[in-house]
Parts: C-alpha cells; sequence; structure tokens
C-alpha cells in the first residue's frame, strides 16, 4: 500500500493512502502523467480543513466501484443520499460549499454529485421566504414583481 | 464553457486587503470562490461575509475596529477569547447576538458557487420548486432561467425535440439584424454584464478540473449535444435593459447603495422563443420550449383542441371519393391512401391537395409509407390488387411498380433504406431491396436453410460458395448485383393472413389473424420469437425496442415486453375491434435501467407476498372469486401479475407523459394515459363526427356560416316534415351507391377483414359483403339494435347537415375555383353509416384520423395557441 503526500493550500503535509488519493481523478491523472516521484503534490485551491474532509470521504468510498456514477448523467437524477454520506455532509454551509468547490476541482464525481444533492434537498419544498432563510438571501423583488412572476409561473402547476 | 468563462481569469490581488475582519472591502467580494485558503486560516471565519448578500454586509459595517494584539492571536485563541467574553454577557444579550450571527452562518449557494455548479444543482430538482426557487432572489432567478438547464428538464421529461429543426433555427437567425430577426418576436440578448462576473469568480484550474467532465447531454436518441455554449454563461437580459442597473452579483460591488431596482425583470417575465447574444447569434431558449411544452401536454390532457380536416371545408372536391385506409404525415405533408384507388398528397397548412391524386392502382390502396426527404423523395403503396408501387413524392410521378408482390391483398408495408417488407393476406411477409444489392453487400440475405423463409433462385447462399468462388463469380459476373426491388425472401409462418407489420432495425414485427406476433430477422428470415395473449385476430402492430403493442379483435390494446414477450398490460375500453394504434411512453435518457429496477422490484414484491401467504398465482379466476377484481392495465399489485421475468415494469413503464390512442371499428378514438398508480386509463374519447362538425365551424366564414346555418334550418325543417332523402340538397349530386361501384368487382376484402375471415376469429363484425350492405340499407348490427339504430338516424342527420355545409361552402368558393376534375365534385355518401377507424397517427401535437367518411380529420391540442404553436415545430412526438 502506497502513500503519497498532499499539500494543502495553506501548507500542510498530508499523508494519504495512494488508492484513496486516486478517487480524485485530477490526481490520479497527474500520478499516471508524472509518475510517482515521491515529492509531495500541492493542491492549492484547498486548505487543510476541507482537504482532510474530502479525504475522510475518499478514504470511506476507496471500495466504491469505479466509475458507478460516473454514467449518470444519462439517467433521471434522484436526490437519496445513502446514510453514510448524509451524515458526512452535516456540516456547516462554509464547509458544505467547499466540499463542493473542491470535489469539483479535485474532480471526485460522486462526491461532488453528494454535494450538490445535499444542497438541492435544502431547496425543495420550501417557500422562497423559507429559501431565503435557510441561505440568507435579500429579497430583491418588488411586491408586484413577486406577483408578476408567480402568475407567470402558475403554468407549471396545472 | 469553463474554458471560455475563466480564459482570463486574473488571480485577484485584493484579497490581501481583507485580512482585516473590519475592513468592509467590498470589491473583493467577486473573488470569494478564488480566495487563497491562506488568508482564511489568518483572519479567521468572518471573511466568509464577502459572499453574503447586502443586508448582513450592512451589518457587518458595523462591527468595530479590534485591537491589534486581538487580530495577532491565532484563530483558536481567538475563538476562546470571544466565547470568554461571550460568556460574560446577559443571558438576553446573547441571544440578541446569536441573532445576529446566525446570517454569517448561512450563505448563498449563488454567490459562492460558480454557475456550473449551480446548474449541477439545480439539475436535481423539478420545473415546480426551481420555478419556486425564482422567487428567492434575482440572482436566483437569472441562475435558474437558464436555457441550459431547461434543456436537461426537457430531454428528463422524456419528451424528445427536433435537435436540427433547432440547429437550421439558429442559424437562420443568428445573421446579425436580418430581415427574420426584426420580423420575428422580441428578443433579448445576453447581458455582457453576467460574464466578467463568472471570470472573476473562477478561478483558472477550473479550466483543468471541468475539462475532463464534458458535459454533454444524450437525448433519447442517443445523440450527444454538447452543452458548451448555451449553459452557464446563459444570462438573459432584455437589450434595451442594459442601460439599468444590473440584477444580481453586480449590485455587491456597490453595497452601500442598495440599488432601487426599476420595475423589470431580467430575464423577462415570460421568456422568448430566441435568445440573442451579443456577438449576434441567437440561440432557442429552452425554458420556453419546456414551459409551451408542458402546456401542450396540458392541453392534451384537459382535451383542449381545435378541430381540422383535409381537405379544407372549402375545397370539399378534393375530398376522396370513398373511405381511407391508410394515412401518415410528417411535418407539413400527409399522405392518404383510399378504397378509390387513389394516393393523395396533402399539405397540412393549408389543408388543400397539393398535387394531383396519385393514380395506378386498380383496387383499393390498404397501406403506404412515404419519406419526404430530399435523398428518399418516395412514397410506397400497397393495395388490393396486389401490387406494390413506388412513387416519386414531390412529383407524384410512378417509379417503379411490383406487379404480383402477393398473391393477395397487400395489406401492410414498411421501408427503411435497405429493405421493403410487405405482408399479406396471403400469410406471407416479403422482404425487398430498395438499393441495387451485391452479392458482398452487408444488407445481402443469408440464406437459413430448413427456417421460415423461402429464398427465390437468384439468392445465393453465401455458404455454399467458397470465398474464391465468390471472387471469381463477381469477376466474371456469374454474381449479378440485385435491381432495385427484387424479392430477397418470403417468409411463412402465420396461420392466417397478415394484417400489420413494423421495421424497427434488424427486426420484423408481424401480427396476423392467427392472433400471434412474431418477431424475424429481416436478414436471414429467422423466427425469433411468438407472443401470444390475444384472444382474436389481430389488427394492428407497434414496436418501439422495448415493447410491442398490438390491438384485436378481441376489442383489446396489449402491451408485451419485446425481450421476455411477457404480457405486461391488456387496455380493456373499445366495443370493437381495435384496427390502429400507436403508443409512446416518453422513455427518458437512461430509461432501460430504470424499467429493468421496476420490473425486478414489481416482482420481488410479487414473491414477498407469495411468501407471505397471500394468494397471488391462483389465476384471474380463482382471484375473482376471492372477491379480488383484477387490474391487467399497468397495475403493480401482486395479485394482477400475470407474467413474470419481464425486462419491464406492468404498464409497459416510461415517463408520466406517456400516451397511447387507438381507433377502433366502434367508431371512437381513445387517448390513454397513465393514472397516478401508473395504470392505463382512459383519457378522452374522441369521434369522427364530432371532429367533422368542429372542423367546418371553425374553418368557415362568416359568410358561408350564414349560408350554412339557412340551409341547416331547411334541412332541419325537410326532417320535420318529411323523410331525409337526396332531395334534401336541392343541387345535391346523387352519389352512386359504392355498393353498385363495387359489385362490379369480385368479392374485394379490404384490411382487417381478413382478421375476420380467420377460421380462429369469431365474426363479430361485418364482412365486407355486410359492409357493403350497410351503405344500401339501415345496419342492424350486434344486437344493439335500438340504440345503434338511433345513432344511425342522428348520424343520418349529422352527415345531412355535413353536406349542407360543404354544399353551401362550395357554391361560395365555385367563382373562385379552378376544377381539375371533369366529374362535378362528389360529396360523402349520404348513406355511409359508421365512422369506422382505420388508422391514426399523432405526433407531439395533432391527431390525425382516417375512417370510413372520405374526409380525414384531425386534433389539434395547440389549440390555436400563438406560443404552443411557434414552439411545435422543435417538438417530437414522445
Amino acid at each position: 500500500m502506497s502513500t503519497i503526500t498532499l499539500t494543502s493550500s495553506d501548507g500542510v503535509d498530508i499523508a494519504v493512502e495512494r488508492a484513496v488519493a486516486e478517487r480524485s481523478v485530477l490526481i490520479k491523472n497527474m500520478l499516471e502523467d508524472l509518475g510517482d516521484s515521491g515529492e509531495a503534490i500541492p493542491i492549492p485551491n484547498v486548505n487543510e480543513a476541507v482537504l482532510k474532509k474530502v479525504i475522510e470521504w475518499c478514504d470511506h468510498h476507496k471500495n466504491d466501484p469505479p466509475s458507478a456514477s460516473d454514467d449518470d448523467d444519462n439517467r433521471r437524477k434522484t436526490t437519496d443520499i445513502d446514510e453514510w454520506d448524509q451524515k458526512f455532509m452535516q456540516v456547516d454551509q462554509e464547509m458544505l460549499f467547499e466540499v463542493i468547490l473542491a470535489a469539483n476541482y479535485l474532480d471526485i464525481k460522486a462526491l461532488l454529485d453528494v454535494g450538490c444533492k445535499t444542497v438541492a434537498n435544502m431547496i425543495k419544498g420550501k417557500s422562497p421566504e423559507e429559501i431565503r432563510k435557510t441561505f440568507n438571501i435579500q429579497n430583491d423583488f418588488t411586491p408586484e414583481e413577486e406577483d408578476q412572476i408567480r402568475r407567470e409561473n402558475e403554468w407549471a402547476e396545472e | 464553457m469553463e474554458a471560455e468563462q475563466v480564459s482570463d481569469s486574473p488571480t485577484h490581488p485584493l484579497t490581501h486587503s481583507t485580512i482585516r475582519l473590519q475592513e468592509s472591502s467590498f470589491s473583493t467580494f467577486s473573488t470569494s470562490s478564488t480566495l487563497s485558503p491562506s488568508f482564511k486560516v489568518d483572519e479567521g471565519y468572518s471573511d466568509e461575509t464577502r459572499s453574503q448578500s447586502d443586508k448582513e454586509l450592512v451589518a457587518t459595517e458595523n462591527v468595530m475596529m479590534l485591537p491589534d494584539w486581538v487580530l495577532a492571536q491565532s484563530e483558536s485563541d481567538r475563538a476562546e477569547l470571544a466565547y470568554s467574553l461571550l460568556r460574560s454577557l446577559s443571558t438576553s444579550t446573547l441571544a440578541g447576538l446569536v441573532e445576529r450571527i446566525n446570517p454569517l452562518l448561512h450563505m448563498d449557494p449563488v454567490f459562492k458557487l460558480p454557475p456550473e455548479l449551480t446548474f449541477e444543482i439545480f439539475s436535481y430538482l423539478d420545473a415546480a420548486t426551481l420555478l419556486n426557487a425564482t422567487l428567492a432572489s434575482r440572482s436566483w432567478r437569472t441562475r435558474i432561467l437558464d436555457s441550459g438547464l431547461w434543456k436537461v428538464l426537457y430531454i428528463n421529461e422524456g419528451w424528445r425535440a427536433d435537435l436540427n429543426a433547432i440547429r437550421n433555427f439558429e442559424q437562420e437567425h443568428s445573421e446579425p439584424l436580418s430581415p427574420q430577426t426584426r420580423r420575428s418576436r422580441p428578443h433579448h440578448s445576453e447581458s455582457d454584464i453576467g460574464e466578467p462576473k463568472h471570470k472573476k469568480r473562477v478561478p483558472p484550474t477550473w479550466l483543468t478540473s471541468r475539462s475532463t467532465e464534458g458535459q454533454s447531454v444524450i437525448g433519447p436518441n442517443g445523440q450527444a449535444h454538447p452543452e458548451a455554449d448555451n449553459e452557464g454563461d446563459h444570462h438573459m437580459a432584455d437589450v434595451n435593459g442594459t442601460h439599468m442597473s444590473p440584477p444580481g452579483d453586480l449590485n455587491i460591488l456597490q453595497p452601500t447603495s442598495i440599488p432601487q431596482l426599476p420595475s423589470m425583470l431580467l430575464p423577462p417575465l415570460h421568456p422568448s422563443l430566441l435568445v440573442r447574444r451579443p456577438n449576434g447569434t441567437s440561440k432557442v431558449n429552452w425554458a420556453y420550449l419546456y414551459k409551451q411544452r408542458r402546456r401542450l401536454e396540458a392541453n392534451w390532457h384537459q382535451g383542449r383542441f381545435k378541430n381540422f380536416q383535409l381537405p379544407h371545408p372549402m375545397h370539399p372536391e378534393e375530398a376522396h371519393r370513398e373511405c381511407v385506409y391508410a394515412i401518415q404525415f410528417q411535418g407539413k405533408w400527409l399522405v392518404s391512401g383510399s378504397r378509390d384507388r387513389t394516393l393523395r398528397v396533402w399539405d397540412l397548412e393549408t389543408k388543400r391537395l397539393w398535387h394531383r391524386p396519385l393514380v395506378g392502382h386498380e383496387k383499393s390502396v390498404l397501406c403506404l409509407q412515404f419519406d419526404p426527404s430530399p435523398e428518399q423523395d418516395v412514397i410506397i403503396s400497397g393495395s388490393s390488387d396486389r401490387s406494390v408501387i413506388v412513387w416519386k413524392f414531390s412529383t407524384g410521378q410512378k417509379i417503379h411498380r411490383i406487379t404480383e408482390a402477393h398473391t393477395d391483398s397487400v395489406l401492410n408495408l414498411k421501408f427503411d433504406h435497405r429493405y421493403l417488407v410487405t405482408c399479406s393476406k396471403d400469410r406471407t411477409v416479403k422482404v425487398w431491396n430498395r438499393k441495387e444489392l451485391s452479392v458482398t453487400d452487408e444488407d445481402y440475405p443469408r440464406v437459413c436453410k430448413g427456417g421460415s423463409a423461402n429464398f427465390p433462385s437468384h439468392i445465393i447462399d453465401l455458404n455454399e460458395v467458397a470465398p474464391s468462388m465468390l471472387e471469381a463469380g463477381l469477376a466474371n459476373s456469374k454474381f449479378k448485383s440485385l435491381a432495385p426491388y427484387s424479392l430477397l425472401m418470403g417468409i411463412e409462418g402465420h396461420g392466417a393472413a397478415v394484417n400489420a407489420m413494423q421495421l424497427h432495425g434488424n427486426e420484423i414485427v408481424t401480427a396476423s389473424g392467427d392472433r400471434m406476433i412474431k418477431v424475424w430477422n429481416v436478414r436471414t428470415g429467422a423466427c425469433l420469437k411468438t407472443l401470444m395473449g390475444h384472444e382474436k385476430g389481430i389488427a394492428c402492430v407497434q414496436f418501439d425496442s422495448r415493447r410491442i403493442i398490438s390491438g384485436s379483435n378481441d376489442n383489446t390494446v396489449r402491451i408485451y415486453d419485446h425481450i421476455s414477450g411477457a404480457e405486461v398490460a391488456v387496455l380493456r375500453g373499445h366495443q370493437n375491434l381495435v384496427r390502429t394504434v400507436q403508443a409512446g411512453f416518453g422513455d427518458p435518457p437512461g430509461a432501460d435501467e430504470d424499467l429493468r429496477r421496476e420490473a425486478l422490484e414489481v416482482e420481488n414484491a410479487f414473491w414477498k407476498s407469495q411468501q407471505e401467504g397471500v394468494p397471488v398465482d391462483l389465476g384471474r379466476r380463482a382471484l375473482r372469486r376471492a372477491g379480488h377484481t383484477s387490474n391487467t392495465a399497468g397495475s403493480r399489485d401482486p395479485r394482477d401479475i400475470s407474467a413474470l421475468g419481464a425486462k419491464i415494469p406492468p404498464g409497459g413503464g416510461g415517463s408520466v407523459w406517456g400516451r397511447i390512442v387507438s381507433g377502433s371499428y366502434d367508431e371512437s378514438i381513445l387517448i390513454w394515459h397513465k393514472d397516478h398508480d401508473g395504470v392505463w386509463s382512459i383519457n378522452h374519447r374522441l369521434r369522427q363526427a364530432d371532429a367533422i362538425a368542429n372542423a367546418s365551424a371553425d374553418t368557415l366564414t362568416p359568410m358561408a356560416r350564414a349560408a350554412v346555418s339557412a340551409q341547416a334550418r331547411q334541412l332541419h325543417a325537410q326532417a320535420a316534415t318529411g323523410p331525409l332523402g337526396p332531395a334534401a340538397g336541392p343541387s345535391l349530386t346523387p352519389v352512386p351507391a359504392p355498393a353498385a361501384a363495387r359489385s362490379e368487382r369480385e368479392s374485394e376484402t379490404e384490411g382487417m377483414n381478413d382478421v375476420l375471415a380467420t377460421p380462429l376469429s369469431n365474426t363479430q363484425v361485418p364482412g365486407p359483403a355486410q359492409q357493403v350492405g350497410e351503405v344500401a340499407q339501415p345496419r342492424q348490427p350486434n344486437g344493439q339494435t335500438t340504440p345503434q339504430a338511433d345513432r344511425n338516424a342522428i348520424q343520418r342527420q349529422q352527415q345531412q347537415l355535413a353536406n349542407a355545409q360543404m354544399q353551401a361552402a362550395q357554391q361560395l368558393a365555385a367563382p373562385h375555383h379552378h376544377h381539375h376534375h371533369h366529374q362535378r365534385p362528389r360529396v360523402p355518401s349520404p348513406a355511409v353509416p359508421t365512422s369506422r377507424v382505420f388508422k391514426v397517427q399523432f405526433d407531439s401535437r395533432k391527431i390525425v384520423c382516417a375512417s370510413v367518411d372520405p374526409r380525414i380529420v384531425g386534433w389539434d391540442f395547440a389549440n390555436d395557441d400563438e406560443d404552443i404553436i411557434e414552439a411545435c415545430p422543435f417538438f417530437q412526438s414522445l
């Protein structure tokens, strides 16, 4: 079991099992292209806290069948998330969004999906006011505009 | 697409200015996601407020300066300090603080995440949820009303779109300031305001990170279309609106003055078909297409339509002389084939005959298929004269005739670019080549001895020719190429007339009066499977690669799983032979896996019930005795499962938009849809006679209508005083009774009579002789004497009315019209008592129906709605 080192954006070295790190297509390609020189791989866009969180996810999912979700662009999407992932995503919103950004940057499709589903589930079933509250959004519509938009949207209700 | 957005993305030096908590340097807001994390560690949590909206920013402005020694502490030390400070406060002060701090823990994903990631998030949500979320804020609305997002939604509904038509339309409208662009509906350019924002927000590294993930969407047709240029950076702002304060993120750059936005929405309140981009190109707006498709589907569901007829009511002389057995339409063209021996090509836009009727068959035209594309430009028709004729679509010219294609009526035919397949009352199926075919051609038949196929002597058995011989044979022209429309094989295997067929890829599906459906290989003629279930002869069949749908003289429509052959649904609703059926299941992309999973779930539920002792496998009769009324139209109740091992669930699966349209000798057309439990149920029952009445009423000019109603009054007066007769209309030429015309011919059997003629089917429906008889005398069929007789009487009256209308229209139109027929225009015989349905076809917008009535009628569910009509050219059927 080979181990590699990742350097977070804030300069912290983190040792990680190569198989775990290779859940990231970015890292996997990098290792394939450059070979494992034993040098630390800089991850300039992800700080230590987020990187550790991402590695935690990769470690839990290291035995998942590869590309299990790679072809799901062709599938109707459900927002079901398995229990472990749900717990994993119970973090503050900053961490949630940072994990999404990191998963995207590191090209970890399954983690990106879990993150996006989590946010989607935070929107589902909420009134506009509840959505605003959830994400601290200021309502910048006038009441007339809101009314107009509501009426315009009625076609989706039939 | 990411490449475009980030190509010149700056690494923003401004991040340095945000080290201090109290500095509200809002110019750094746009960089939140690119923020180098090293700064976060130094300055702590609060700098995340930079991604927040105005309200909260205003609040942070009031934060007082912290002494340098505090700022010098590490984050954890500052946290401890803050905690100690908080502990020193009273509970009520603390509660107030929590209130103040709480918003800092919530942040707006639309600001925090780049468009391609909110796109991912939104793509998990349905249309209603998304539209609701547009009310959150202007920036949310802008991100959600993204054309690319609605394209995904559209495709995932299982709706199909004509991507070629869209591409052509976009190109046509992309020339800057072309006359067309100016003429069409309001256009809205994308605001270029949006672009710099994305460039700043997305770090250069997205370029590499996203490039491996091409976001292409696969349509149901399996074609991938890159989304490269119409998602993410897609902001549809009105051209006129660019002078106004921009919505969304940019406001954040001037948080101190909360902008007074004028009451104008960007994107505009109502989506438009085209989105104009700053570079002069135009793109079709999928948000618009989605909306109009949804509204169109609602019209289907609610039964809102306008009727039309062919010919146009003002031109009754263009109509077929007798009943219409076959129709097909595609784009603006419809081709019909009639008992009057002709084919006619109609322009669906004008409802007029396009060129002179195609004359060539010596008896009824029973089946046809056409392809108007310039590469094909062909109509092929089959007749009860046993022949097949190939016509040039654009000119109506006869190209080729297969005189004795079969030894009896050609009941159905289908072709693709390789083969023509015909089926006949003579119980055989025949395969012909469309193009010159050499022995080495991939499409050349593979002789398979001892099978169901007979190969004519000119077909070489490649198994018996050594490769060297083959080459020699080709070289010395011993093996000649086959001329187009040579017989490749005759397939025998059905015990009765082969009434209907489909050609799909390399498979032929046939339906016969022997109650069986068979699947054959088109190159070997081998029978691949036989499906059973219908209790009488089968009249029609359709195949979509997953399911086979058939209609029968047992009055049912059945759905079979193609793979396992299992019967997955029986639709009961017609009272007579089901002559024609079309189904659209609306499979979304990736449907195979979903279907399999659903089928498996149903099967597991069945086994589970069985284990629990529920009497699931007693058969229907026993279940009925046990008090369970079985539902066979798609119920997933374990007790209703009649076949296991299917790869599709009961009912056949598909999206909620799935639709089946069936036409019957009971004179009705049924539109089936799936109810909440996924069970097929009747959504609407349509009648040809109603459509005729509506179509003439809707299309006549006021003057014509006045004349018609005057005649109608006269007619009613006559009806009240005396018997109805040919004299009812003064100038009505008595039409020679079809019976008389027909008697010269030997007992010609038409289309589905073969279903009835088979020994296996109990004849319920009048045969040809009876049918002809009906023309002359009132019908007394089926033991339904009284209501039927009443209805016939009513229908006769309606017919008289319709005739009067036609006459009126004719009289009005006469001065303008140049007749190209020698005969007087004939109107449908008032004596024809039925509107038995022979053929229906539907697309995304309309149903067209051919029946005993020479007039072809249609139901247009666009219902005269301009917006829907504008979007329709881009829609395809389910």
